[in-house]
């Protein structure tokens, strides 16, 4: 009777830790694929330097971490301080930061003909430059 | 500043095959980009030709054999698909689908497809052989092998819909961007334009220029865009000819048509693309309010004359404005 029971708390252990296992997988997916890139107005920057970091969901593959300097209320220049690609061999995230920098001296809202397909650098870019807003 | 003007909402997602972002402006901000988003994703399931269960799926299954009936959206788009076929035959055509399988094909064997292949395949691609039926609202294909392809039309018809759904949420200020086809409603709060800036053809990081628009569209075809390199290091863009089934070499390339309806600017951007600096330009004279910014392989920019005022160069690009 004991051995059933230990047998069926097992069982039923599994199961719901599966579950969660499940869930937050789904989770984590989720959230990649709806990652927000909300409103930082690039007109109202005060100046001075910002790190910004995107903790890269739940299992922290997609963390970065960056340093944006705004001068005279422009975005100068961004530096990527730490991310989860070991020796630094992907160089995308600097075509972006170069993006961002000139698309915001130039004051152009959007790019036709450009396909933005890395959010997760841009992420963290943003998120410098919540706190660099002002009214 | 009026309160609701003040109230902004910002998304990305990815949808169509592309990154696609919308902001708008309004009370309702909000509740519209769930709804743009909603109609996205309900217009890629009329036309998409990946999804086994959309009306062009059907279409394409039944190509030879039967007409399918269809939702009077994905008829409409069939339609204006065929008008810009007729437009500039050899330049574009809605049934390049199994031309562009075929370079799918080779784009993941990293080889160029031989020309027999291309030579077999090219009869199939033929507009006069989609067989539209205005009473019953049936769209069907007559031979079969033939499949129709809205690759260079659907994003700009989902850009029309979507100006359509922030209207109902009131929203008198908003861009999307569509992978790269962008379309605005309104100026922004402030009164000012949009300034929408063109992407340098050859410069990942650049962009050759912006232009101030409200109320247009802005869409841009180019080499860049998607291509393949080939074994022997030549590059493959995905811009078809339906006449020679290669990717067109017009000596153009990146083109951008400014104007107000987005899906007739998709299509239009893809006909000069194909058709090239002489005749495209002489095709735009006949089309009202449809500007354009042209790049040739020089890196030369030609801007028409109706954007002289809304086109800002960067430094070191070089232009020429037409007419």
């Amino acid at each position: 009777m004991i051995g059933w029971l230990i047998a069926l708390t097992v069982v039923t252990g599994l199961g719901i830790a599966g579950g969660i296992g499940w869930s937050k997988l789904s989770k984590e997916h989720r959230e990649a694929r709806s990652l927000p890139l909300n409103a930082v107005d690039f007109s109202k920057l005060n100046d001075g330097t910002y790190h910004g970091a995107y903790a890269g969901g739940m299992y922290k593959w997609r963390a970065n971490e960056c340093q944006v300097a705004v001068s005279s209320g422009k975005v100068t220049d961004i530096q990527l301080v730490a991310s989860k690609d070991p020796g630094g061999k992907n160089t995308q995230h600097k075509e972006l930061y170069d993006r961002v920098i000139q698309a915001q001296t130039l004051q152009v809202d959007t790019i036709s003909g450009a396909t933005l397909t890395s959010k997760a650098y841009l992420q963290a870019v943003e998120n410098a430059l919540v706190p660099a807003q002002h009214d | 500043m009026l309160l609701e003007t003040r109230l902004v909402a910002q998304t990305t997602h990815y949808a169509m095959g592309t990154v696609m972002t919308h902001k708008a402006f309004g009370l309702y901000a909000e509740d519209s980009l769930a709804a743009v988003s909603r109609e996205v994703a309900r217009i890629e399931g009329l036309l998409s030709r990946f999804l086994p269960d959309s009306d062009i799926s059907r279409v394409n299954g039944s190509a030879g054999i039967k007409s399918e009936k269809v939702g009077l959206e994905t008829y409409e788009v069939l339609s204006k698909a065929v008008e810009f076929s007729r437009f500039c035959p050899g330049c574009f055509d809605v049934t390049i689908d199994p031309l562009v399988t075929l370079w799918h094909i080779a784009r993941e064997s990293f080889a160029q497809p031989d020309a027999f292949s291309i030579q077999q395949v090219l009869p199939l691609v033929d507009y006069r052989d989609l067989i539209l039926d205005p009473w019953e609202i049936t769209a069907g294909l007559r031979n079969v092998g033939q499949a129709v392809d809205l690759g260079g039309i659907g994003k700009g018809f989902a850009g029309d819909k979507i100006l359509e759904v922030f209207k109902q949420f009131d929203i008198s200020s908003a861009y999307s961007n569509l992978g790269g086809n962008v379309v605005t409603l309104g100026a922004k709060p402030d009164g000012s334009p949009w300034h929408v800036g063109i992407q340098h053809p050859r410069q990942e990081n650049k962009i050759i220029g912006s232009v101030s628009v409200s109320n247009q569209t802005v869409v841009t075809s180019g080499d860049y865009q998607r291509y393949f390199t080939d074994c022997q290091g030549k590059r493959h863009h995905h811009i078809l000819s339906p006449t020679t089934g290669y990717p067109a070499e017009s000596g153009l390339i990146s083109v951008s048509i400014v104007s107000e309806k987005s899906l007739a600017a998709d299509a239009l951007s893809t006909i000069l693309f194909v058709a090239g600096m002489e005749k495209g330009l002489e095709l735009l004279r006949n089309l009202p309010q449809t500007e354009a910014i042209l790049v040739d392989s020089d890196l030369q920019v030609y801007v028409t004359q109706g954007l002289r005022y809304c086109f800002q160069v960067v430094e070191g690009v070089e232009v020429t404005f037409l007419g």
